[in-house]
């Protein structure tokens, strides 16, 4: 055998490892949620079973997990839909236009991203708990922006600077508004990079626990991480049902990521190469 | 009645002074060129008509109103970015009817428009592509067309040829001017090359350090620079300024190597000179009654295909270079020659202002 086979044999063994030690954990959270309670534990481990699908009619009748899921799609939409709603024209002000302490501002944005949620957590519940809105998904939709709004800014300056002044000043001399500029023009030029930070924002919002276990721990208010939560509550770990209600709060994110893999790919380099 | 009329406009930013009390006005339906080298404010000047910078002080008018102050879309002005500036999101045709539906344009008339203005500028075939799909001349070209369906009183360009290869240069810049000629626009044109000012301009306006140099016909302003910079800028290959010493009172110059006449005309002369003269203007040989001589020592001779370009080296040291039909064979390196250039193609200069030294 030559050098060289030798050596891509070798990168392959070891990117094989790489995935193997990806793609273990899921293949055991999918496989566990379809065994029953006795196989799960089972060594040497069962690889042939028949599925079963108890675990996941648990989940759903007892648990409540559809419900919980529909709450944490509310919350993560509607947080990244106001986080760009905001941090777009933020990141656009600080792209295009110079003012007094407007570096400073836009360095504060992203310091925010590393605020300690605890350290707002005490404060915003006596603030939602006085307002009587614990338990309802709005205050975890506001309390996501600290970190939405931050990660939309940090990425969409770099974005809307990348896009030629040139071309809003063409709009500007064929009679178009400074804001129909930014929504016509601008805007949809930047959708790859708007893409990547709904997405990144989207993430952290659906699996938040530490917010959304303080604010809303009402079994019709709970998110799904909430919900994973409670199974470690009592003296047995149901985990037929935790493996089941796993698969479906990561299914979407994983398929969703699948799906759009190009995107964010070309978003995060985007700017990088003209 | 001047169509764009610029009175006494200065721009700074901070301390730096891009444009110094710039006066100029532009006819009606003319094709004025502003030309000069990089950083001259040329391109600051063509932003301020469209409304695209402010004037820190001065008054700019087109049409007889002051639009100083009026912001860009409501100054009837186009104008063809150096980049092109196309929306790469949308299509030729939406391209070009963007500025026509904010301008209230019915839809059967920007469609009417779209047909004619395609026609006119060839790019009827690629109405429905997106500029990515487009070649650098194609993008030109829709560049313009979105200038002219708007049909703007005026319309300005921002070295559009700049960004294709030479050999459409040239196309392109005939067509600019059929369409010039059709459209009837009063246009402004931004460029720092030469060749393409005299091309094209009915009149030039040659900048330098945020000042006019000149303003004229390609004609004047290449047989009659006002002074040594335009005299540099214009023409290639440039002209030939020699420096040298003026011995007051004496009605001619000489030097060593140079003899040429000075009119009486022309007064007393000051002690520090440049001797002008185009090199397509000298004849080889010794001169005549009424004709300067230059004489020196062929330093190169270089061949560039029909022609040859010699430069000859004066006793003093000065150089200068002409060309001669290729094959002319009395140019040998290191033998000593002399040209002779009729005194009406004599431009003199005062080497320590610049300005030229006319009777």
């Amino acid at each position: 055998m030559t050098k060289h086979k030798l050596l891509s044999l070798g990168h392959g063994l070891f990117l094989g490892f790489i995935a193997l030690i990806i793609i273990f954990p899921f293949y055991w959270m999918i496989a566990s949620s379809l065994k029953t309670e006795n196989q799960i534990f089972q060594l040497p481990p069962v690889w042939l079973f028949k599925p079963h699908f108890a675990s996941y009619a648990a989940a759903i009748v007892n648990d409540n997990i559809l419900r919980a899921l529909l709450n944490s799609l509310i919350v993560t939409v509607g947080a990244v839909a106001l986080g760009i709603a905001v941090g777009a024209p933020a990141a656009y002000g600080l792209a295009r236009y110079t003012f007094r302490g407007s570096s400073q501002i836009q360095f504060w944005y992203v310091t925010n991203w590393m605020l300690i949620p605890v350290v707002v957590l005490i404060p915003f519940y006596l603030l939602a708990a006085n307002l009587r809105m614990i338990d309802n998904p709005i205050v975890l939709i506001l309390i996501y922006q600290t970190f939405v709004v931050p990660v939309v800014v940090w990425l969409l300056v770099d974005q809307f600077r990348a896009v030629p002044i040139a071309l809003e000043e063409a709009a500007l001399l064929d009679g178009m508004s400074k804001f129909g500029i930014f929504l016509r023009i601008t805007l949809p030029l930047t959708v790859p990079g708007i893409t990547v930070a709904a997405i990144l924002a989207g993430i952290f919002a659906w699996n938040d626990l530490l917010y959304a276990f303080i604010l809303t721990p009402g079994t019709d208010a709970r998110t799904a991480p909430t919900v994973m939560m409670s199974y470690l509550g009592g003296y047995i770990i149901p985990w037929g049902r935790v493996m089941a209600s796993a698969v479906m709060i990561t299914g979407p994110v994983v398929v969703g990521g699948i799906a759009i893999n190009k995107y964010i790919a070309r978003g995060l380099t985007l700017g990088a190469v003209k | 009645m001047a169509q764009i009329s610029i009175d006494g406009v200065t721009k700074r930013y901070g301390a730096t002074e891009v444009l110094k009390r710039l006066d100029l006005s532009v006819a009606e339906g003319e094709f004025m060129v502003l030309l000069g080298p990089s950083g001259c404010g040329k391109t600051t000047l063509l932003r301020m008509i469209a409304g695209l910078e402010t004037p820190s002080t001065g008054r700019i008018m087109i049409g007889g109103t002051d639009v100083t102050l009026t912001p860009p879309a409501k100054r009837d002005v186009g104008m063809v970015f150096q980049s092109y500036a196309l929306y790469p999101h949308m299509t030729v045709r939406e391209n070009i009817a963007l500025g026509l539906k904010l301008r209230g344009v019915t839809p059967t008339e920007i469609a009417s428009r779209i047909e004619r203005v395609a026609a006119l500028v060839q790019i009827a075939p690629y109405l429905e592509r997106k500029p990515k799909a487009l070649s650098g001349g194609q993008r030109q070209r829709v560049a313009l067309a979105r200038v002219i369906a708007r049909e703007p009183s005026v319309s300005l360009m921002d070295e559009p040829l700049s960004n294709i290869d030479a050999q459409l240069r040239t196309v392109m810049r005939a067509e600019l001017l059929r369409i010039h000629r059709k459209t009837g626009m009063t246009t402004i044109y931004v460029t720092h090359d030469q060749e393409e000012a005299m091309g094209l301009g009915d009149r030039i306006t040659v900048m330098n350090f945020g000042h006019v140099e000149q303003i004229g016909t390609p004609d004047e302003i290449y047989a009659h620079p006002a002074n040594a910079f335009v005299a540099r800028f214009i023409g290639a290959p440039r002209m030939n300024l020699i420096r040298l010493a003026h011995r007051p009172g004496a009605n001619a110059i000489e030097a060593a190597g140079i003899r040429a006449p000075v009119p009486a005309t022309l007064g007393t002369l000051p002690p520090d000179l440049f001797l002008g003269f185009r090199g397509e203007e000298a004849r080889p040989g010794a001169a005549h009654d009424g004709e300067a001589m230059i004489e020196g020592v062929v330093d190169v001779v270089e061949h560039l295909g029909a022609q040859i370009e010699v430069h000859l080296r004066l006793d003093d040291g000065e150089e200068a270079v002409f060309r001669r039909p290729r094959g002319e064979t009395i140019w040998r390196e290191g033998e000593r020659a002399s040209l002779a250039i009729p005194a009406a193609h004599l431009h003199l200069f005062n080497a320590e202002t610049g300005a030229a030294l006319r009777a």
